[in-house]
């Protein structure tokens, strides 16, 4: 798609391409709010955000209660998954990474499968169990890849994927053995559940996502370097070794608590990036905001279609995001080869 | 001697393998030292040591006077500039893009370019006759290319020192010669110290003021190029029948590949 | 001369012809062939001994039924009565450890075709263990279920007794709903994700039975998953949380809906817990369910 460069990355495009994409976000939101089982146009819901108008009680809870909070822990979770995306994929120098790579999800999923076992609750007791499990993988897989002070992104990539997979043997064992009431939240859980979301848990994720993506973006020069190599960046200035402590860290925590309220969303940190990455190009500091806001666009929408295309009943957004992957990515290789360079 | 970059009784030990052993040298501002030797002779790694990116065993390496270990990376990367044998780039940054990246230890906490970068830049790809690459994605170009993009990569940082490593592997004799003509303008304009590890013998002496003959890890002789340059120094070291004799038209050591048969029929 | 022995032969021929016959009768008038509820026609050449259950719902119905004795074999979730927990266990009625139920020497081995595998049953066939197979659904089709398994199993006066008592009670709540408004019933059987029951299934006969309107009886998945928003819209005016014991979990999923008091059953506090159990299983319990059931979604009737 991209033969030449027109423009190198300025403030003025940052800013620009954020305030369109925000827009977007905007409108998608309330596209999705005016979506559900009980109709409500768009201009009910213009009235009701601007106060005024009178829309009758029910209405209003329905969308201030049930459809609001949910969109905004849908933006939330999408912008953190799709950050996540653009961060691994620089640091591990791989196209294919994902936030989940590391060993989160199947961390994450342990804990909340052991915490719907022991019958605790979703609001707290499920998402705390689910965050600690998740905390603990990473802390075991960074312990046991860094080598005096360290951390070998290979001996990372490698050591994720045996936990995840060893966890996933644990996560098959419990489903095998779960009675059939646990088994429905287990499933749905795997593939990524946002009912019944509330805003305490949009209010707990966001400080720290904010942070994060603060300080991963005064990083983004850093790995626009880190992506040609880590050797050369090093050469040119870059404290490589500080910048994957942080990052790894950081993304890992907070995809983890994310993560701990949405249940495991894949694909979106898969797809969003390399989307960026073609309309956009590869400068990071440009690709990562992109990235965020793309990544909570599309799980706003993801979503939306989650909980409509079988109204009233509603499937797991996961799937719906997995339909919307799989076949992007077979068509990325059906045209490109496996030549990933050529982005 | 203080100005320079200096390494002092340097070991370093692969695991399996022969060790870098008694490396004592320098380089000053204002020479070129080319640095010779077989595969696997350890060049690669002496120059990673040089620039800190690999912890020697015993001994030190001194920029400036001061441990190389006692900088940070960003202080290294303005005094000490490297151009690796080969990059990959799994994204497709721009020519221009990935020359500005140079000048990373420069920013300082603002993220974006400023008009001095793009100036700084923009010269570095004209000596390197990049500048019309510049909006072409970094994929796209040929090996050649690729090399001369990372040397004006180099150039943007603004360092005193310059390490190169086979800076000319990929080029064809004109550009193998241009590259040279430019590190040697360099040196001359602008006083910089620089390090080239080439196999190109007989161009190196040409161009360098003195030669290190690296051999298993040890120096096995370091001066002039034609004191280094010798028919017996070569074929000791690099184990293959040559003819070493002087250029008579640029007086410096010429080194000649033969094949085997005519090494045979003249007893070499 | 002759004559004498000749009608001495044929007498002795004739003696153990009889003897013969005698002998095979009792045999051939034990041996009797039931059909079970998929049709299949099940042979047993006495009456049943020792018996394997493979679903704990079959367990409480034997049991019901006095047969507890008889029992050699139970899944793992059979917790009821008490007594089932001792006896033998052959796996989980979806994984059935078939080795070890040709172990217990069975002579009738009682399965459901909600759960148990077809090839499962198939293989204790080939084994030459007689299979009976249930399949209840409605309320109804369980008390004929119970009877069935009174009738194989050599009962069924006293099988038709027992069944006859659960029958008064269905008999019972029936007359005691009838004509009065039947309030629309939301069914939660599980939180996260929030699902209820079509009409397919037991729990839609018991809420039907006890006087209700079940919400989700039109949905075209067994048990759907339904969003918050369209419960709102439906406005349920009685809300029925199926829970297990464990955790305080579903007190705490009670407590959840009482922020959507749009919904008239939260209004008016009817939002009630009923044990999973009581309507759960396809066994003499429901009939218990039905009448727990009956008493939420009917308060005003005065009940004994």
């Amino acid at each position: 798609m991209r033969g030449a460069r027109d423009q190198l990355v300025t403030p003025m495009r940052v800013v620009s391409i954020g305030i369109i994409l925000s827009v977007v976000l905007v409108a998608v939101a309330f596209i999705s709010l005016s979506m559900g089982p009980a109709e409500v146009s768009m201009g009910t819901i213009l009235g009701w955000c601007a106060g005024m108008g009178s829309v009758d009680q029910t209405t209003s809870m329905i969308l201030a209660d049930i459809r609001l909070p949910r969109i905004l822990l849908a933006g939330l979770v999408g912008f953190t998954l799709s950050l996540g995306g653009v961060v691994f994929q620089a640091l591990l120098r791989n196209p294919l990474a994902e936030p989940f790579i590391l060993g989160v999800s199947s961390g994450a999923a342990i804990g909340a499968i052991g915490g719907i076992v022991l019958g605790l609750g979703f609001s707290v007791g499920v998402p705390m169990l689910s965050f600690i499990s998740a905390l603990a993988t990473i802390l075991l897989v960074i312990g046991i890849s860094s080598r005096h002070g360290g951390l070998e992104s290979s001996t990372l990539l490698l050591t994720g994927v045996i936990v995840n997979a060893f966890f996933t043997a644990v996560i098959m064992f419990f489903i095998a053995t779960a009675s059939d009431s646990r088994l429905h939240s287990m499933l749905f859980w795997l593939y990524g559940d946002l009912s019944q979301s509330k805003y305490i848990q949009f209010s707990v994720c966001l400080p720290l996502v904010l942070i994060v993506s603060g300080v991963i973006y005064f990083f983004s020069r850093h790995l626009n370097l880190i992506v040609g190599g880590e050797e050369p960046a090093l050469q040119m200035g870059v404290e490589v070794e500080i910048v994957k402590w942080i990052a790894f860290i950081g993304i890992s925590l907070v995809t983890g608590v994310v993560v701990a309220f949405s249940g495991i969303i894949g694909f979106v940190g898969l797809i969003v990036p390399h989307l960026m990455r073609m309309m956009l190009g590869p400068d990071h500091r440009l690709l990562i905001p992109a990235s965020a806001l793309g990544g909570a666009i599309f799980l706003v929408a993801a979503d939306t279609v989650a909980r409509m295309i079988i109204s009233p009943s509603e499937l797991p957004v996961g799937v719906i995001t997995a339909f919307l992957g799989a076949p992007f990515f077979i068509y990325l290789l059906k045209k490109r080869g496996s030549r990933w360079n050529q982005d | 001697m203080e100005s320079g970059l200096i390494l002092k009784s340097i070991s370093f030990s692969y695991s399996n393998h022969w060790n870098l052993d008694g490396i004592s040298f320098g380089i000053q501002k204002g020479e070129i030292v080319g640095m010779i030797g077989p595969n696997g002779s350890g060049k690669s790694t002496l120059l990673r040591i040089m620039d800190g990116l690999i912890r020697a065993d015993t001994g030190e390496v001194l920029l400036m006077n001061r441990p190389i270990s006692s900088y940070r990376r960003h202080e290294i990367a303005k005094q000490i500039a490297m151009v690796p044998q080969e990059s990959i780039f799994r994204f497709n940054f721009s020519v221009l893009e990935v020359v500005l990246m140079g000048r990373f230890a420069h920013r300082g906490l603002f993220p974006f370019e400023e008009k001095e970068d793009l100036e700084i830049a923009r010269e570095s790809m004209l000596r390197t006759g990049t500048l019309d690459l510049a909006r072409r994605s970094i994929h796209e170009l040929s090996g050649g290319e690729k090399q001369r993009v990372l040397i004006a990569r180099a150039l943007t940082q603004k360092a005193q020192f310059i390490l190169l490593d086979e800076p000319t592997s990929q080029l064809d004799i004109r550009h193998k010669v241009e590259i040279f003509e430019l590190i040697l303008s360099l040196v001359q304009a602008q006083g910089f110290g620089v390090m080239v590890v080439s196999h190109d013998i007989s161009l190196a002496a040409q161009y360098c003021n003195r030669m290190l003959l690296l051999n298993k890890g040890r120096m096995h002789r370091i001066g002039s190029p034609a004191e280094v340059v010798t028919t017996d120094t070569i074929r000791e070291v690099y184990q293959c029948p040559v003819l070493v004799d002087k250029n008579p038209i640029t007086q410096t050591p010429r080194v000649t590949v033969l094949a085997k048969r005519t090494a045979a029929d003249i007893a070499i | 001369m002759m004559e004498a022995r000749f009608r001495c032969h044929f007498s002795r021929r004739f003696f153990f012809l009889i003897l013969i016959a005698l002998l095979c009768c009792p045999l051939q008038a034990r041996a009797a062939t039931f059909l079970d509820s998929m049709g299949r026609r099940v042979v047993l050449s006495a009456v049943p001994e020792r018996i394997v259950s493979l679903a704990p719902s079959i367990t409480e119905i034997i049991y019901f039924l006095g047969l507890g004795d008889k029992l050699v074999g139970v899944t793992r979730f059979s917790y009821f009565p008490e007594q089932a927990k001792e006896k033998e266990k052959v796996g989980t009625y979806t994984d059935i450890n078939l080795e070890k139920v040709v172990t217990l020497d069975p002579d009738l081995v009682i399965a459901t075709a909600d759960g148990n595998k077809r090839e499962d049953v198939e293989m204790l066939e080939e084994a030459g263990i007689p299979v009976y197979v249930v399949n209840p659904r409605m309320v109804g089709q369980i008390l004929e279920t119970i009877q069935a398994v009174g009738d194989i199993c050599g009962i069924t006066s006293s099988a038709r007794e027992r069944v006859g008592l659960l029958r008064q009670r269905v008999a019972r709540v029936e007359e005691a709903v009838l004509g009065r408004g039947k309030p629309l019933v939301l069914l939660v059987i599980n939180v996260k994700p929030l699902m209820s029951v079509n009409r397919s299934t037991t729990h839609h006969d018991i809420i039907e039975l006890a006087g209700g309107r079940n919400l989700a009886e039109d949905q075209p998945i067994t048990y759907p998953r339904l969003s918050l928003e369209e419960i709102i819209r439906r406005r349920p005016e009685v809300i029925i949380i199926s829970s297990m014991e464990k955790g305080g979990e579903h007190e705490r999923a009670r407590r959840e809906w009482f922020r959507w008091t749009a919904i008239p059953a939260v209004r008016n506090g009817r939002v009630h817990i009923i044990s999973s159990d009581l309507i759960d299983r396809a066994a003499p319990r429901v009939i218990e369910g039905l009448e727990e059931m009956a008493k939420l979604i009917h308060p005003e009737i005065p009940w004994q």
